[in-house]
């Protein structure tokens, strides 16, 4: 189970990872191409699409280390019994609003294959296909959201609580 | 129901989650969620999707996680140590010697990587220990590190007014000139401070090395500048002669900091990939905002708050200086409980349209907001300067926040000049527009 979930965060940190060297690759090509006169089609859409990747990819791995901030000030001044309900009060929350962005953004995606719409750059694609990393990514973090009440369930504490209380300050 | 009604729940409900410690990012699209229910619109869920995608992939954020990436290598390559040997013989002359080095490599770092916290904790790491050897007032050590730590945040390329740029739609190209000549005076203001300072307290001048640097040193210095001057000159350069949009700007300054820590040989194989989880981190959590702040904004302007608040002060008759004051003090009292880059969102999502009601320009808007968000990074007891640098220091918050105020002051006089003299911030993109 535990190999499980550290491929889960890893790969959710190296598909955003991946998605961040192709967006730079994109761009500098662009501007190589521009210097000898050649247009790249429809590269800064691209380019947009890639940032999305990165952006909802990384959820995941972001939330497990602590990477979502949040107000931690009162948080912090609870005594650790009545701590520990509030954590659970949040997850619940938490949980709440991701999995309400993660149904709708999968409806989203799925909406545009049934429609089969394509987007309207240069060089179309079907938009469900770019929209896919937005419904994984939210999915994602949904999951990851639950693996963290699982592990409080469990008794232990969750990774992301232990990344925030030793901020690594290089971030 | 009511609309005073709706605001008041809204704002209850914020304060409860952000309180509780509900992530930001989700708060927004919470209060989002629930403002939209209240007014019983139906399609929630279709505007939560639509809206979450075309925030996701608006091409003038493509900038904010090069950039990113690109301080997230910096801080891994010896710049940070080439800046300090390099300005040391510079500066030795000026009173306050090494304390400008601080403000300077504070300054000149902020300037390449974005990145506020982040540039004080490099900075800091390396100076404080130096200045604590060499017997410099320990006050003013801690002052100036946190002080120009928020140098970042206004000094282009910024995270900040990347961030700013992008929710309030205006010109990000616009936002970096404008950032630029507020950012110098505020550097001249802090070493002006730390001059006078210096020549009022001379017994505190302890510092025997510095005196000893030949013409010869000074050159050697020089020259370990210059990869830096090269970087800023190719980046900030390229955006403002507009040869390069902000983003293959930000694309070439990956590249040259990729090229300048192999050809320093701080090149590493791991260090690459923890700078690249770095920027995943970083750029998944402002993504997340600006997802989230992006459906708020758009249900706020279903709800029709923003506008009546808009028509609301438009009633009370207040100047636009006025407003700027109340602003002022509104956004330091919400910076000493929320971070920058939430001040900046819930701000673009509720306040802009009576910012632009009462004929303040939103390019120097822009720029006024982010020094008082300098402000706020060094008040207590939410700031993330004193964080770090309580951390570095193992001092006490207080006294970290005591010796900073001198600048929180300067800042403060920074923001008074650019409102009585709007053009030290317009000027730069006014020449844009002629050309």
């Amino acid at each position: 189970m535990d190999k499980i979930r550290r491929l889960f965060y890893v790969a959710s940190a190296w598909g955003a990872g991946s998605c961040l060297i192709a967006m730079t690759l994109l761009i500098i090509s662009q501007i190589v191409a521009r210097l000898i006169g050649v247009v790249i089609p429809s590269s800064e859409d691209f380019a947009g699409w890639l940032l999305s990747a990165i952006i909802f990819f990384g959820l995941a791995y972001t939330f497990n280390n602590g990477g979502h901030i949040r107000v931690t000030i009162a948080l912090s001044r609870f005594s650790s019994r009545y701590r520990h309900l509030v954590e659970y009060f949040n997850l619940a929350i938490g949980l709440l609003i991701s999995g309400y962005l993660a149904y709708y953004t999968a409806f989203t995606v799925y909406e545009s294959f049934v429609y089969e719409e394509l987007t309207d750059t240069y060089l179309a694609v079907p938009i469900g296909f770019v929209q896919l990393p937005m419904a994984i990514g939210s999915i994602c973090l949904f999951l990851a959201m639950l693996d963290s009440l699982s592990i409080m369930i469990a008794g232990r504490v969750p990774n992301y609580i232990s990344a925030e209380d030793n901020i690594d300050i290089e971030g | 129901m009511d609309i005073s009604l709706i605001g008041f729940i809204l704002v209850a409900a914020m304060l409860l989650m952000l309180v509780s410690g509900i992530w930001i990012a989700l708060t927004l699209t919470g209060l989002a969620i629930i403002a939209l229910l209240l007014i019983e619109n139906s399609s929630i869920g279709l505007l939560l999707g639509t809206s979450s995608w075309s925030a996701s992939t608006a091409w003038s954020l493509t900038a904010l996680p090069l950039f990113i990436w690109m301080g997230e290598i910096l801080f891994r390559t010896r710049l940070s140590e080439d800046l300090f040997q390099g300005l040391s013989p510079i500066l030795a002359k000026l009173p306050g010697k090494l304390l400008h080095v601080n403000i300077l490599s504070c300054g000149i770092f902020a300037a390449v990587s974005g990145s506020s916290a982040a540039t004080a904790a490099t900075i800091g790491r390396m100076t404080l220990p130096e200045l604590k050897r060499r017997g410099y007032n320990e006050s003013m050590a801690i002052g100036t590190l946190a002080g120009s730590g928020t140098l970042g945040l206004l000094i282009p390329p910024s995270i900040i007014l990347i961030v700013y740029g992008v929710a309030a739609e205006v010109s990000i190209t616009r936002l970096f000139l404008a950032g630029a000549l507020p950012g110098l005076m505020l550097v001249g203001l802090f070493m002006a401070y730390t001059i006078v300072w210096s020549l009022l307290n001379k017994d505190s001048d302890v510092d025997q090395e510095s005196e000893q640097y030949t013409f010869a040193d000074k050159i050697i210095a020089l020259k370990k500048l210059l990869p830096i001057i090269i970087l800023i000159g190719g980046v900030l350069g390229s955006i403002y002669q507009g040869v390069a949009t902000p983003t293959e700007a930000a694309a070439l300054g990956v590249t040259g900091s990729l090229l300048l820590s192999v050809l320093t040989g701080s090149f590493s194989l791991a260090g690459f990939s923890q700078s690249i989880l770095g920027a995943v981190k970083s750029s998944c959590m402002l993504g997340l905002i600006l997802v989230g702040a992006h459906f708020l904004t758009l249900a706020m302007g279903f709800v029709g708050l923003p506008n009546e608040l808009a028509a609301w002060i438009a009633k009370q008759g207040l100047s636009s200086i006025e407003l700027i004051i109340y602003l002022t003090f509104f956004f330091i009292i919400l910076g000493c409980f929320l971070d920058g880059i939430s001040v900046v969102v819930l701000t673009t999502s509720i306040v802009l349209p009576m910012v632009a009601q009462s004929g303040i320009d939103l390019i120097w808007f822009g720029i006024f907001l982010v020094l008082t968000v300098e402000m706020s990074q060094i008040t207590p007891p939410v700031g993330f300067n004193l964080f770090v640098i309580q951390s570095l220091t193992g001092k006490n918050i207080l006294y970290v926040a005591k010796a900073a105020l001198p600048f929180f002051m300067m800042i403060a006089v920074a923001i008074v000049i650019i409102t009585i003299f709007p053009d030290v911030a317009l000027y730069l993109p006014s020449l844009m527009t002629q050309n």
